[in-house]
């Protein structure tokens, strides 16, 4: 098993609950066809697996007629945490060599996945990739940075890459595999590692209040004017540095401690 | 010629096709359902009444999982001008049990239901795959149709093609002789969203029990009709259109709909409703007149493919004649297939089917209807004709006395500039079309 699609049985978010609506969402296709185009080059087989009930085989099966090997699906529902998710695929493809997965899944969408999968299989990874290049023994990867800026990865097997939707169009399955594709047993694995509900955060993230000295100033307004950093040019409010990652990585931690977003 | 793929090859996953594919596949034989769409019904509209007693065979107790809105059990006959409305309106219970009438439903509901029990007969039912033209051998008897897609040509001993009004396969086999635009008319609808309790309310309905109103005038200067049903929550209102004279009017559909959700009869249903949907479709209108060959070597047509809607005014009726005709279709099949003669002759039992049954024996009753009912006297002279005479008749003028019924005709006939000569021809042909 070297080259693997992770693929999520989704709905429509327009029609929820209906079965007839739901299928691979744009990311998950793109990650199949790279999955795809880098097994033609490498010569390689790919294996197509998701996390779902049985409702999940059809993207499996869509899979299969594309030109996918193998198919595994392993029995869950499909509100299972993404961590879960992730540990029960890795679990199911030690030893890959190329994971492919869609960038963030189109109902819950944290996009954590992936680099938990990532994490379990001690891999490289490239997430929210929004171009990739197929080389030989590697993947150039961009990703989307703030302020317009991008970034150029460059990925080695074993590596996790998750794409965005409009990446790559997937190929359109021929007739006659996809009848094939319509019998074709698929592997169904129940879930041997532990499967918890996800737990919905539906508010912005906001960190714990914490109690704060009156800013100094002998107005109201000049305190005003301290709390919300109002007519402060925004230059005076950045910091530029230049340290080894390990030392501005603690620089940052200290700045959010400092700030209040994290308990010191 | 080598083994083919399959046995049959159904094109179009609405009710003819399903029904096709269901009756093939029960028998035995290899099947592939094709349909364009993602989902089985996902491309398909109509105004929204089946009446499904054709499937007491096929799918005993269809009523108790039937993916339906109301029952109906309260059918109207109206008759519009600008500013009168005439109604006949019926009421059953009977229509409200077992085995029931006729139904409101979805059609994405209703055929994505059907196309799951040809699945569970073993058909393979294949979505998003649409057929582009048929294959033929040397001596020009079909043998497969070509899909879209890649390494896309199927193989089969027999085509069924059940694609719908205009099809393009039956007039790539040539069977059609006299396409015309002036054999279809354009349905438009509007879907409209009202809670349940205000379309009880308002159409006098309890429960699962709904209305069909099937409207004659209504739509200005284009020859056609309406219909209004009642959905669970929701409203169907649309038109019927003859081809023709909508491009010679040069009108847009959506204005006619528009215009017949304002009159004075109609408005008090809809007010407040919100728009859920607009759709539109042709309709193969003429019945007899444009029907074609039903079938060549290796091929037979069903549904509106072939034509079989019954458009009769006050019957609409398209969804039965499919699945009757797709029934028949894949029963034929399975005969030829059986008997390994797929020529014509051995398809013939299709054609003898549609003969034997209400299928050609209604539209044979009814030639003459959809012509007379799109007529411009039926549709421009009559309603006001009609509608004046009620006026009249209900109108108490006192003090002068109540004119005769037969002296208010007659003034109103001559009003409406009708000839006697014509309105007795025209009463005898609805006399024999409908009596
Ligand atoms: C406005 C309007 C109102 C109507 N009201 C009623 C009513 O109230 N009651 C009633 O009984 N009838 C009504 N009808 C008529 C009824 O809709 C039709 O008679 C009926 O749908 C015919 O069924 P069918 O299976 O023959 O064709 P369709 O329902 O048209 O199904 C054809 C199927 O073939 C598929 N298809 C087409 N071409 C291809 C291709 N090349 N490859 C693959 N798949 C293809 C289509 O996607 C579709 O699923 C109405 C029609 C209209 C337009």
């Amino acid at each position: 098993m070297s080259i693997v699609a992770c693929l999520k049985w989704v709905s429509h978010p327009g029609e929820p609950h209906d079965e007839r609506f739901s299928g691979m969402s744009p990311a998950d296709q793109s990650a199949l066809e790279f999955a795809l185009r880098q097994a033609e080059q490498l010569g390689r087989d790919v294996t197509a697996i998701t996390v779902g009930p049985s409702g999940a085989d059809k993207v499996l099966r869509d899979a299969l007629a594309c030109g996918a090997t193998h198919a595994i699906r392993i029995d869950a529902p499909t509100t299972a945490a993404g961590a879960d998710v992730a540990t029960a695929i890795a679990s199911h493809i030690a030893g890959a060599e190329w994971v492919w997965c869609g960038d963030y899944s189109l109902d819950r969408g944290a996009g954590s996945v992936p680099a938990f999968i990532a994490a379990h299989l001690l891999a490289e990874q490239a997430l929210g990739v929004i171009a990739a290049e197929l080389h030989d023994g590697s993947v150039h990867a961009t990703r989307r940075l703030d302020g317009g800026r991008r970034e150029l990865l460059e990925v080695h097997a074993p590596a996790v890459v998750s794409v965005e939707g409009a990446t790559a169009r997937l190929r359109r399955a021929g007739l006659h595999s996809l009848r094939t594709a319509n019998n074709a047993s698929i592997d169904v694995v129940p879930a041997t590692t532990p499967m918890h509900r996800a737990e919905f955060m539906v508010r912005p993230y906001r960190p714990r209040a914490r109690e704060l000295a009156a800013p100094p100033g002998d107005s109201p307004l000049d305190r005003l004017r301290v709390l919300t950093d109002a007519a402060t040019s925004s230059a005076a409010r950045g910091e530029k540095v230049t340290l080894a990652p390990a030392d501005a990585a603690e620089r940052i931690m200290r700045a959010l401690r400092d700030w209040g977003y994290l308990t010191p | 010629m080598s083994q083919p793929d399959v046995d049959v090859v159904v094109v179009g996953g609405g009710p003819a096709g399903s029904c096709a594919a269901i009756v093939a596949a029960r028998a035995g034989l290899s099947v592939v359902l094709l349909e364009r769409g993602p989902f089985p019904g996902s491309k398909n509209m109509y105004g929204g009444v089946v009446y499904p007693r054709i499937l007491d065979e096929l799918i005993p107790n269809w009523w108790e999982e039937a993916p339906i809105q109301r029952w109906v059990t309260r059918r109207s006959t109206m008759m519009l001008t600008d500013t009168q409305a005439l109604t006949v309106d019926f009421r059953s219970e009977a229509w409200g049990k077992p085995p029931y009438n006729g139904a409101t439903a979805f059609r994405p509901d209703w055929d994505h239901w059907l196309a799951g029990y040809a699945e569970a007969a073993g058909a393979q039912l294949l979505t998003d795959t649409t057929v582009v033209g048929l294959i033929r051998d040397a001596k020009g008897a079909v043998v497969g149709v070509r899909t879209d897609r890649p390494d896309g040509d199927l193989t089969a001993r027999v085509v069924i093609a059940c694609d719908g009004v205009n099809s393009f396969l039956a007039k790539e086999a040539g069977l059609y002789e006299h396409a015309d635009a002036k054999h279809f008319t354009l349905g438009v609808k509007e879907t409209l969203s009202l809670p349940k309790e205000v379309i009880d309310e308002r159409f006098a309905v309890r429960d699962r029990h709904g209305v069909d109103i099937e409207i004659l005038g209504g739509t200005g200067k284009v020859n056609g009709g309406g219909f209004l049903y009642t959905g669970l929550d929701t409203l169907a209102v649309g038109v019927v259109l003859k081809l023709p004279k909508l491009a010679a009017q040069q009108q847009r559909p959506e204005q006619l709909v528009a215009g017949l959700k304002a009159h004075p009869a109609i408005a008090p249903l809809v007010q407040g409703a919100e728009l859920k949907e607009y759709s539109a479709h042709l309709i193969p209108e003429a019945g007899l007149t444009m029907m074609p060959k039903m079938t060549t070597s290796g091929m037979l047509v069903a549904g509106d493919a072939a034509a079989l809607c019954l458009a009769a005014g006050i019957w609409l009726e398209g969804v039965n004649f499919a699945m009757a005709s797709g029934m028949y279709a894949g029963e034929a099949a399975v005969e030829a297939v059986h008997a390994g003669d797929v020529s014509e002759n051995g398809l013939r039992g299709y054609q003898r089917r549609l003969s034997d049954t209400f299928v050609l024996k209604d539209h044979r009753k009814l030639r003459r209807a959809p012509e007379l009912v799109l007529s411009d006297r039926v549709q421009h002279l009559y309603p006001g004709m009609i509608a004046n005479v009620a006026e009249r008749m209900f109108h108490v003028d006192n003090p002068h006395p109540k004119p005769g019924v037969r002296r208010i005709l007659a003034q109103e006939r001559k009003k409406a500039g009708v000839r006697r000569r014509d309105l007795l021809r025209d009463g005898w042909t609805g006399f024999r079309s409908f009596g």
